[in-house]
């Protein structure tokens, strides 16, 4: 069995539980075991960058502290916004010795910070250290039928010297993760754009244009739904839908689902526990998709059948 | 006068460059990062004139636009730019310094976005953590438009998509003590 140390973020236990609950169910098929930080707080997420300096580094810092304490080797974040400070923090703490040695007074009584504790989001951790052979040998209901948009956002694969993994314009992890469970992934150019993030409650038209705009993209890539690994991309993309669709007179229709819902289901846990009522744009419709036949596209064929004329002319 | 920074030091260029821990000279204007960026069109000036800016020297023009406070820190502009310069790095710079010289931009949208962070940082030193119901809900009775997202209240609610309900944490001690330790630090530092 392998230990995870793991930090849920402040969403987890809020708007994203059915994230949070999902994914400990995943990590139990998986064989493993995830020991959450006791009395972790807020990493700050935007707004502790946007006003401040020591605050920005010592919130983080608090955790990777804590984490340490449990003496895993590896820690992992569902939230993405969480990962990107956390991370972030780290990479810069341990460049800086002597402002790390500085913010550390400001939390010297949860202990001294080392920087030993390695940070993965919970989609890294799965594609990089469970790897898909193992979550394809898990899968008791395969996907197949359901089309898929993999929308990452900007903090999972960015910055690149910071997070180190995966592209950061056109990453593939997701997808192939969606492949392993049965899924087609479909071609979704507007996987890393941002969706308006922290401006949910203080700038809420832009929120609304840019994930319009990410909704529309994936909504022309015929998915039937979109499957995101952040909790603000879920909220933007699912609460603020009907919105959207009111104020560009479009309807989408798209349910934006966690990974790890998607992994459960794959993996034979019952429906009830995906805890489908919280989303506000329904899921049923997309999952009845689950068992179809995918038609080959146009396109394809029409290639093939110029491929076999050709040939019948040699 | 707009002085070329030839003749004068330019010593706002200086402050960005050590804050940002880039440097803003090896901008050549090539418009990448306006192209890239999901907000430029909000801006009062697109990052790459920003930059310029920076150059030039117009302090007090860059800390009244609200180009810094729409940055969203994607990252996709640095991600892009040939000449590898951190363009979050120097709008959070150029933020960081605004404040500490107690420039307020008197733009609306600047204001609330000021004001989300506030409350953000507000409940975090009361409570160790972040609720949204309480962040919405606080947000609104601040900018005085109660109304604001009312209509998404009922089916969120219902739905259980936002927990009425709040856990307090242990950390909110500690939390406390962090944020005036941190302060200290801070002025200590300047």
């Amino acid at each position: 069995m392998n230990k995870l140390t793991y930090f849920p973020g402040c969403s987890a236990h809020g708007t994203s539980e059915e994230f949070d609950h999902t994914l400990k169910l995943v990590m139990q098929t998986l064989d493993v075991q995830m020991e959450e930080i006791p009395d972790w707080n807020c990493c700050g997420a935007t707004s502790a960058h946007v006003m401040t300096e020591n605050l920005a580094l010592a919130l983080p810092m608090r955790n990777l502290v804590l984490a340490e304490r449990l003496e895993n080797k590896t820690m992992g974040i569902a939230c993405a916004s969480c990962y990107s400070r956390m991370k972030g923090t780290k990479k810069h703490l341990d460049e800086n010795p002597e402002l790390a040695r500085r913010i550390n007074t400001t939390v010297i009584d949860e202990g001294e910070y080392k920087g030993t504790i390695d940070i993965k989001s919970m989609l890294q951790y799965c594609y990089e250290e469970i790897g898909l052979e193992t979550i394809k040998s898990k899968v008791t209901k395969s996907l197949s039928g359901l089309k898929v948009a993999c929308y990452y956002g900007c903090l999972l694969t960015r910055p690149k010297d910071i997070t180190l993994f995966d592209s950061p314009e056109y990453p593939m992890s997701m997808d192939l993760l969606m492949e392993a469970l049965g899924a087609k992934a479909m071609e979704f150019d507007f996987k890393t754009e941002c969706c308006g993030a922290s401006f949910s409650i203080s700038n809420t038209e832009v929120v609304e244009s840019l994930s319009g705009k990410i909704l529309e993209v994936a909504k022309e890539s015929g998915a039937h739904l979109i499957v995101v690994a952040c909790p603000l991309c879920q909220s933007n993309l699912d609460m603020r839908q009907p919105d959207i669709e009111k104020h560009t007179g479009r309807k989408f229709d798209l349910p934006v689902m966690y990974f790890t819902q998607l992994m459960a289901l794959a993996f034979g846990y019952p429906e009830k526990e995906l805890k489908l009522p919280k989303h506000i744009v329904s899921v049923e419709a997309a999952l009845k998709h689950i068992g179809e036949a995918i038609p080959e596209p146009e396109k394809v064929k029409k290639i093939k059948k110029a491929v076999e004329a050709e040939s019948e002319v040699e | 006068m707009i002085t070329l920074g030839l003749l004068e030091k330019n010593t706002f260029l200086e402050a960005v460059n050590k804050k940002s821990g880039t440097n803003v000279l090896e901008c050549y204007q090539c418009g990448k990062c306006v192209s890239t960026c999901p907000v430029s069109g909000y801006m009062d000036f697109p990052p790459r004139e920003i930059m310029q800016m920076i150059k030039l020297g117009l302090k007090e023009e860059c800390y009244m636009a609200n180009s810094m406070w729409f940055c969203l820190t994607c990252s996709a502009c640095s991600g892009r730019c040939p000449r590898e310069i951190d363009v979050p790095a120097v709008m959070e710079a150029i933020r960081h310094l605004a404040i500490e010289e107690n420039y307020r931009s008197e733009n609306k949208k600047v204001k609330d976005i000021r004001k989300f962070h506030d409350i953000f940082l507000d409940m975090i030193k009361r409570y160790g953590r972040n609720y949204e119901l309480r962040m919405m809900a606080e947000f609104n009775i601040r900018t005085r438009n109660l109304f604001k997202d009312m209509h998404l209240a009922p089916k969120a609610l219902l739905k259980g998509k936002i927990p009425i309900g709040h856990e307090s944490t242990k950390s909110a001690k500690a939390i406390q003590k962090m944020y005036k330790l941190a302060e200290k630090l801070e002025k200590d530092m300047k």
